[in-house]
């Protein structure tokens, strides 16, 4: 064994002798926060129906356009949740939660042939805004860094299944949009853009 | 003395200054005794306790208890159920619980880090309800304890990736099943004991052992997982049967509970694993049918990522190891 590997050797091991971080067992490589950022955004309204009606959005554009939002939307929600938590930026109100849902309906419903760039941009800016309200539930005791990764993966879970029921709905992805199943997933837009008028009026209400 | 030797040697000294948890507290043990008054009633009080700290321990009862020292009602179901401090470890490391019943029988039970809950079956036949809360506390305890045990996810995941979905991923599946309820069974009765570190190194190096196939599959190379997974899922299946045995271990179980008690957390862990597994299996479809799939040049990261954690573990652990021999 030469001289430098034996260095070597004897250092890491010092080195992973007095490390701290040398605690990782079975119990303690337990990810509970991870479960907390993961969940909470699946038991708030606005999330679930932003999340999804981006799902649908993108799923409804073709599998070209909704592939960059596996990316893009967990990327966004990472970027809101650091932002608000290092520079305090306030979670956005609901009358702007509310509008987001309202224009994510009426774009599903219009069956408006966005651009792929578009898409990406309001995918990004949603997660943003989703990302900084979740930021929110988090208390000085939460590991942020589990916390945050839980949050993205459920963002990249729910977005990637909702985008793939969308297209197996729609298939085959060149029939028209006057076919039942785009008539289909354009009612559902027409539901979504409801709800999102509904909680608009809601949150204008003294 | 060269450059990297002084390096060393600075490195060496600077070890011992690196911050390290501070355990040091005072170890105080507290007593608490409950006798049984009329049937469910019990009066219990602190025989001995550590100064000054009654006001401060919260313990814990089961839910459908009322407590409220020297007071404990638990009506017609009786003590039954799940006991603990929540603030262990702030005023006293340990305490014995002993209950005395109607007839006179006293069971005494220990809380402490290492059985930080204690489950009381309550004296005489367990009646139907008894075991239905048995069964509610054991199987949501083995699905909290496979979904929020990483390493066994990451495990499970290495599998699914190398042996890709259909029947035999079923079996594969199936045979670590088999394999961690056989040694889960076997540790939990005591007929094998295997020291936590050790085990817990040989866990981190499974999923290492699962990374290195997936790049070897990657590569064109049939490894062993894919050659035969039922018998490597089998085989690493025993070794983490072991450490989900930790779990209840920790859980200070009446010998006549543990076969139910065993099996509903057995049964807890395998809806966990079927969860986890669909779960990955329908992002693998939604992937497809998107056409998402990773470029070229990042084919082998999920693989190096697996590897890497994993590695990073066992190294912590091995570390652990080799610090207490």
């Amino acid at each position: 064994m030469s001289t430098r590997l034996k260095t070597t050797l004897l250092t890491c091991l010092v080195w992973l002798a007095q490390s701290g971080i040398a605690d990782a067992h079975i119990v303690s490589a337990r990810l509970g926060d991870f479960y907390a950022g993961a969940l909470h955004p699946l038991l708030t309204l606005q999330d679930v129906l932003t999340w999804a009606a981006l799902g649908l959005l993108a799923g409804s554009l073709g599998a070209a356009s909704g592939r960059w939002l596996v990316l893009v939307f967990p990327l966004g929600l990472c970027a809101g949740l650091t932002l608000a938590v290092s520079a305090g930026v306030a979670p956005t109100s609901p009358l702007v939660d509310a509008l987001s849902i309202l224009m994510l309906g009426l774009l599903l419903a219009s069956a408006l042939r966005i651009p792929v760039m578009l898409v990406c941009f309001i995918a990004f800016a949603i997660g943003m805004m989703r990302g900084a309200v979740n930021a929110g539930e988090l208390t000085p005791q939460m590991d942020r860094f589990l916390y945050g990764a839980g949050l993205a993966c459920a963002g990249y879970v729910v977005i990637t299944l909702v985008m793939a029921l969308t297209l197996t709905v729609r298939r085959p992805e060149t029939a028209p949009i006057s076919s039942w199943r785009g008539i289909a997933v354009r009612a559902v837009g027409g539901w979504v853009a409801a709800i999102g008028l509904m909680m608009a009026g809601l949150s204008l209400a003294p | 003395m060269s450059l990297r030797a002084l390096l060393f040697v600075l490195l060496a000294l600077a070890a011992p200054l690196l911050p390290r948890p501070v355990a040091a507290h005072q170890a105080t043990l507290g007593v608490l005794e409950f006798r049984e008054m009329r049937p469910g009633a019990y009066i219990g009080r602190w025989t001995t306790l550590p100064k000054d700290s009654e006001n401060r321990i919260e313990l814990k009862m089961p839910a459908h208890c009322f407590l409220r020292l020297p007071e404990l009602n638990c009506g017609d179901k009786g003590l039954v159920g799940q006991m603990t401090i929540a603030n262990l470890g702030e005023d006293m490391s340990a305490a014995i619980i002993r209950v005395t019943s109607l007839d006179g029988k006293t069971n005494s039970y220990t809380i402490s880090a290492a059985n930080p809950v204690v489950t009381v079956l309550g004296t005489g036949a367990p009646t139907l309800e008894t075991w239905l809360e048995l069964g509610k506390t054991y199987v949501n305890l083995g699905i909290d304890h496979i979904l929020l045990g990483a390493d066994h996810l990451l495990f499970v995941l290495g599998l699914i990736w190398i042996v890709q979905g259909g029947w035999r991923l079923f079996k594969t599946i199936t045979a670590f099943t088999v394999g961690h309820s056989a040694s889960l069974a076997a540790t939990a009765f005591g007929w094998i004991g295997v020291p936590e570190a050790p085990l817990n190194a040989c866990i981190a190096l499974s999923i290492v052992f699962v990374g290195v196939e997936i790049i070897k599959q990657q590569r064109g190379e049939i490894g062993l997982t894919a050659r035969y997974p039922w018998a490597v899922a089998f085989s690493f299946g025993l070794v983490h049967g072991i450490g989900f045995a930790s779990a209840l271990a920790g859980l200070g179980l009446e010998r006549r509970i543990l076969p139910a008690a065993l099996l509903f957390f057995n049964v807890g862990v395998e809806i966990g694993q079927i969860l986890f597994v669909a779960l990955v299996l329908a992002l693998i479809w939604a992937h497809r049918r998107l056409g998402a799939v990773m470029p070229r040049w990042g084919v082998e990261l999920p693989a190096y990522a697996i590897g890497s954690v994993s590695m990073f573990w066992f190294l912590g652990r091995l570390a652990r190891v080799l610090v207490a021999v």
